[in-house]
């Protein structure tokens, strides 16, 4: 545990350093003029008119209105996938039967069902959640999946001397076993809303008074105010990291690497 | 076996690469960027006449799904000269965009359809009323904003009621009542809504701006005219012939036209005579969408005179009255 803390802030240290040194290159390249300054703004006028978003409160309405989407669709996904993998668990045939549904829907990208989401729910929030939900559902359902397969028997027999079975089974010898897994699904899940919100309010489906973040850029573009479309994206970033390091990570100090089950 | 392969393969390789394409004259290209829809038709003719090779130039076609990407393909050098509506346009001016316009660019009929029969007047939109426009911005986004200044007081007042659409889509979406309440179009969607029993008009061009304006205008930018005055010349030529072309030989458009957007010809033919179509090369508006434009917050200021933001050939055709403003001067305002 003594090592724990100087690690971190070294990570801490060393991915700050690397933003800062991008940032410089960046600042750089862009005060040289090679590109249009219309196309590859200067940091500066990024941050700056980043600031006046923030002040003007529009940026940070459009994020919670993002992050409201993300939750309510990737809060069914987990529902789903919790269910979805707990059938599996329980007979054999249902484990087959999801996993060919795996087969067949993970590879579809959640953005190329838009058309058809929309055709069914319309445009609106709804179908953005629904793009979310079917963008995240299928990492989490894998992940829970395998992650639940993979536990040794070994494990579930000694917890089934310890006089465990059914659901405390589950709970206190499969998930924690499985835990692994389930974090990189969460993580994966978590990437790919972001992605799919960003990506379905610009394809489509996104309007002024229910528009998150994606719309947010999509109007900038439109207007060409280059350096809030590079602010929109910075938000994001930031908020991936926020999420990494600070639920992430907290999550997987308290869990897997205490109990020892990862390398780092 | 397999050492035959790799001399077949190897000699293959060596033929394509030593291929000598067949010699012909390198000819100076113009890559045009354009968009969809009934008012870019003169683009078509150009194409299929070859009025830009009748000159000695070499066109490159290219279609672009909005204004805002017809702008961004001009700023990265992808496009030389390219077309979009005035309000687009403006904003890159407002940014510094070193453009200005070439020609004027059809003047065609633009109305907010919808198919609801309570849908009388903007007034009556409710926040759920959705109205589908191409993208924040454009043309049809601004004369919304005018239109809801008049009626509403105020320009933003139906901003959280847009969703951006591509045309086609929208049209589908409207005629299907999925989705949108109304439709801010040009043609042909705009015929092909109205002709749908119940549809009718909300708003209308001249009654939000007064009078008719340039529904699109042609861009070149400063570098293009000042270092490729030939090319710039052709493309102005070009267009103006084509745009000369349908007026006179309607029939004839209409029959080549239909095809291309997968309607019948007479259906063509009588959406090219609808009240309203003008394909010309005069300049209507320029200045009225800027007023606004500012007064709105959607650029920062207005140009000085017509000189900021029009090419020679613009200002000489609008020209400069002695003691008050002409005809033509005064159609630029609204």
């Amino acid at each position: 545990m003594r090592t724990e803390r100087p690690k971190t802030f070294n990570k801490t240290l060393n991915q700050s350093l690397f933003i800062i040194g991008v940032m410089i290159c960046w600042e750089l390249l862009a005060r040289t003029r090679w590109f249009p300054p219309l196309l590859f703004p200067q940091l500066t006028s990024v941050f700056s008119s980043l600031f006046s978003e923030i002040a003007k409160g529009e940026i940070l309405g459009r994020l919670y209105f993002s992050l409201y989407l993300i939750a309510v669709g990737l809060g069914l996904a987990i529902i789903t996938a919790a269910c979805a993998a707990a059938l599996a668990l329980s007979s054999n045939l249902i484990s087959d039967w999801v996993q060919t549904v795996m087969a067949i829907l993970h590879p579809l990208p959640g953005i190329s069902v838009l058309p058809i989401i929309i055709l069914w729910l319309g445009t609106g929030p709804q179908s953005i959640m629904a793009v979310i939900w079917f963008s995240s559902v299928w990492p989490l359902i894998t992940n829970l999946h395998t992650g639940l397969r993979s536990v040794p028997a070994t494990q579930i027999e000694v917890g089934k001397n310890y006089g465990l079975k059914g659901v405390g089974l589950v709970w206190k010898v499969s998930i924690p076993g499985a835990f692994p897994h389930i974090l990189t699904g969460l993580r994966i899940a978590w990437a790919r809303a972001w992605q799919a919100s960003v990506a379905a309010e610009m394809v489509f489906g996104a309007s002024g008074g229910e528009g998150g973040l994606g719309w947010f850029i999509y109007k900038k573009r439109f207007f060409m105010e280059i350096p809030s479309v590079f602010g929109g994206l910075i938000v994001i970033i930031i908020v991936g990291l926020i999420v990494e390091r600070l639920c992430f990570e907290w999550i997987e100090v308290r869990t897997v690497r205490r109990w020892g089950m990862t390398s780092e | 076996m397999r050492k035959k392969c790799l001399l077949i393969l190897s000699m293959l390789l060596i033929f394509t690469v030593f291929q000598v394409p067949a010699y012909s004259a390198p000819k100076e290209k113009i890559k045009i960027a354009g968009q969809f829809g009934l008012v870019y038709a003169p683009l078509m003719v150009a194409r299929s006449q070859g009025l830009f090779e009748k000159y000695g130039l070499e066109p490159v076609w290219k279609e672009y799904g909005s204004g805002g990407a017809v702008r961004e393909a001009l700023i990265s050098g992808e496009a030389d000269v390219g077309f979009m509506g005035i309000p687009p346009f403006l904003i890159g001016w407002d940014k510094g965009c070193p453009w200005k316009v070439a020609l004027g660019f059809v003047v065609v009929p633009v109305g907010l359809v919808t198919y609801d029969p309570d849908l009388k007047s903007l007034k009556d939109f409710k926040p759920e009323d959705k109205i589908a426009v191409p993208s924040p911005g454009s043309i049809q986004h601004i004369l919304l904003a005018m239109a809801a200044e008049q009626e509403l007081g105020s320009p933003n007042a139906l901003d959280n009621n847009i969703v951006a659409m591509p045309h086609p889509d929208a049209c589908a979406a409207l005629i299907s009542k999925k989705g949108i309440k109304a439709h801010f179009t040009t043609p042909p969607y705009l015929f092909e809504e109205l002709s749908e029993p119940g549809f009718h008009l909300i708003v209308d061009d001249i009654s939000v701006f007064g009078h008719p304006f340039s529904f699109n205008v042609g861009l070149a930018s400063q570098d293009f005219h000042d270092q490729r005055p030939v090319a710039y010349s052709v493309f102005v030529s070009a267009i103006s012939e084509a745009m000369a072309w349908i007026n006179s030989n309607k029939e004839e458009a209409a029959e080549f036209l239909a095809p291309e957007f997968k309607l019948s010809a007479e259906k063509t033919l009588r959406y090219l005579e609808w009240e309203g179509m003008n394909y010309t090369t005069a300049p209507y508006g320029l200045m009225g969408f800027a007023q606004f434009m500012k007064e709105a917050g959607y650029i920062s200021r207005v140009p000085a005179s017509l000189e900021e933001i029009a090419f020679e050939n613009v200002l000489s055709f609008v020209g400069s009255r002695a003691g008050g403003l002409s005809e033509i001067e005064m159609l630029q305002g609204r």
